[in-house]
């Protein structure tokens, strides 16, 4: 979920040079075949039987136990594994909801990082814009499944203040943690990225808000044609233009960076294994779409018991949902893309951070929320795009002030620390929040 | 009403070389000679014979000549017929959404030829008072639509339609231009004077500020006097601003001639030219005279169709909201429309910018307070309370737009999502009605 992340971070990191080889690996490889056998037989149990032995000679030919090895065994964050199924044990055995909160949303965190890090490596053998697609698509997959867990269940409130704070988090915390560590890291001189990327996401952004803005301001100025009908034909029509207006932005950005891209270099870079300069995946292609799959299985599975566990950990923690919805499930589902963000920052490469996290800011309010209220739509769920007046002033507010500290294209730890406390802010305002009437959740 | 829109418009087509003349002139005559008999006959019997007082160095034109540039010139002149057959179906039928149609696709050329003539006349006096001639009557279109309904006493369509002209001018016609541009340009990113473009996001973001700051206090219920408190701050206000206008205005003159050598300049008053290669194709007295027909004409024609607004409203079903908002604007604006296309596809930016910023600052800061102060001496109650929803969606649009345009380059993707952002502007629109009925 990193370098790939949207395409401009592929152009970013073919302008800025190679990311070394051996760096890149770091990021994603802490160490080498730690012995955790029980969780080896636990995922060994899961897969399928191999297939691996298909392979092209540019991929590498992994055994299964390499490759849960590779995929599995190479990271430290993956210690929390086994939390997964301790919750959904615990759901069975106790009731106490809170734990299985608790456990899931421990136990679902390694899973996203694995899932970004399958994505990856499936980038490398379609090619950078396919690979800029997959990324930009399956860049939030878990935000995206846990949100349609809950517009199953009915939650069309989790839905909303979930994906309003996966936004929140991503422009306030995620960027201001980059900034500050990468400031700390370079304290003696003002890091820089590119302004006009940077500018141009911004507008993106509060386009996105736009979208989100006018059925709530309809609502609330009660100026609305059909009561409650209105907003919620606004909002369906809002979320398809908004679709086409991501699908635009695609477009138009692997169109501009397939301009950048010298043809030969493509040409040679799809016959290696790379996609970046100095890439090789480390799985075969097969590989990764079964370890994609087996991910994404997983994380439906504990999203399932996570969005029923939501109401009852309120409940027992004494914490309104609203809190519970807007910061802590996203910062969980941020995990791995905040930890890529930082590392980049103190690489100096602050515009594959910022890809990263307005990136994902803009995916989020341009694809997933519109892409919500048509699955809403089809589901017959009465999902719309009026995210009430607090959490609609909250992201305008948000949007406005993370624009005005981007536009400059510089960046300090004093710039940084600043986001971290509007984050703060944000977080309270939400702890002490709740909706005015109770039936919407 | 393409070049000479504002004054900073001839600054920037001085600087960035001359104006081809056939260029020029290909913008506003797409033909020559058409044959309308019919639309001949009706303006000659109103054009009556005018002793011309022609000097050496205006064309001299015959009544017969000066009506073929002037009229016949035009393909859009070709929906001229639509105007006075929208004053007969009013007073044949009681179908008003037809006379609201046909007056509504009447008014189109008659804006459009009404630019030209000022325009035209423009050539005549110089860059200076040119430059305020079109900065006054570059939307009177609006201003007469809306005087008339001011005379109605239908408030709420005054500011329904200046807001949605604004609206038009911000997202519709600079997306397109933006787009239009960007797709012909496609393998590079149009430029544009980025300084040019923040001063006139700050004046619309001042033009909201004054827009703003009545209805916040209406809906804050902190007024010291209900109901008269916003009166007055808007006259106040309006008053404000159209002093903030009239310094607009005088800065913008002011910074243009220190451009200009001085010697060009006093050879230019001597020939034909207010630019470099402008030839004017009307003399200055038929400007003038032209001028005031049409003008004639558009009042004409608008006090039919502010009449049949309700019921247009009514039989199609649309609130009015969405018919002043969105469909009066395009039509109001569609030459200006075409004209910041057209600039924008020959990659003069700055031209297109000028045109659509410019009309919207002309709206907000000179259009709007002027109706207050007209209302105040007709003693209609015009305030500048343009209620919570409008007023909200008018601050998010100048912000967006002016996110967009600080960067001082442009493509199609910003265009299309300047376009995206009006059809939500609309779509809100279509379902969006008053909370209360009474100021229709």
């Amino acid at each position: 979920m990193s370098h790939c992340k949207v395409p401009a971070l592929i152009q970013a990191q073919v302008e800025m040079g190679s990311v070394n080889d051996l760096e890149h690996k770091s990021l994603f490889r802490k160490e080498e075949d730690a012995t955790q056998t029980k969780a080896a037989s636990l995922m060994e149990k899961g897969s399928l039987s191999p297939s691996f032995h298909a392979h092209t000679t540019k991929s590498p030919k992994n055994s299964v136990l390499r490759s849960i090895r590779i995929v599995i065994l190479s990271n430290k964050l993956n210690l929390l594994l086994p939390f997964g199924p301790l919750a959904i044990l615990v759901h069975y055995m106790i009731d106490s909801k809170g734990w299985v909160f608790l456990l899931s949303l421990i136990g679902i965190t390694p899973l996203a990082e694995r899932l970004g890090y399958a994505t990856e490596q499936l980038a490398f053998y379609t090619g950078p814009t396919v690979g800029g697609l997959l990324n930009a698509t399956f860049g939030n997959v878990t935000e995206l499944i846990i949100s349609i867990f809950a517009l199953k269940s009915g939650m069309i409130r989790v839905v909303q203040l979930t994906l309003l704070g996966s936004i929140l988090s991503n422009m306030l915390l995620v960027l201001g943690c980059a900034f500050f560590c990468g400031g700390l890291v370079f304290y003696q001189k003002d890091q820089v990225f590119d302004k006009g990327i940077a500018v141009v996401n911004s507008g993106l952004l509060l386009m996105a808000v736009m979208g989100i803005l006018f059925p709530a301001v309809l609502h609330y100025t009660h100026s609305e044609v059909h009561a409650g009908s209105s907003e919620m034909a606004l909002s369906r029509f809002s979320s398809c233009i908004m679709l086409i207006a991501y699908a635009a932005y695609l477009f138009f950005q692997l169109k501009s960076q397939s301009n950048s891209y010298s043809p030969l270099e493509e040409e040679t870079n799809q016959n290696e294994e790379t996609c970046g300069e100095d890439e090789d995946p480390e799985i075969s292609k097969w590989e990764a779409i079964i370890w994609l799959s087996i991910l994404t299985a997983w994380v439906s599975l504990l999203s399932g018991y996570l969005v029923d566990a939501i109401e009852g950990a309120s409940v027992s923690w004494n914490i309104p949902i609203a809190f519970i919805s807007v910061i802590l499930l996203p910062i969980v589902g941020n995990a791995a893309e905040h930890a890529g963000a930082i590392m980049f920052a103190m690489k100096d490469k602050l515009d594959l951070s910022l890809g990263v996290a307005i990136g994902s800011s803009i995916q989020i309010s341009m694809f997933v929320v519109p892409f919500c209220v048509v699955i809403g739509w089809m589901m017959g769920e009465q999902m719309d795009l009026n995210f009430q007046l607090f959490e609609t002033a909250m992201l305008f507010i948000t949007v406005i002030v993370v624009a005005f500290f981007l536009q400059e294209g510089t960046s300090n730890y004093f710039k940084g620390l600043m986001l971290i406390l509007c984050y703060l802010i944000v977080a309270a305002s939400f702890f002490v929040h709740e909706d005015p009437h109770e039936d919407a959740i």
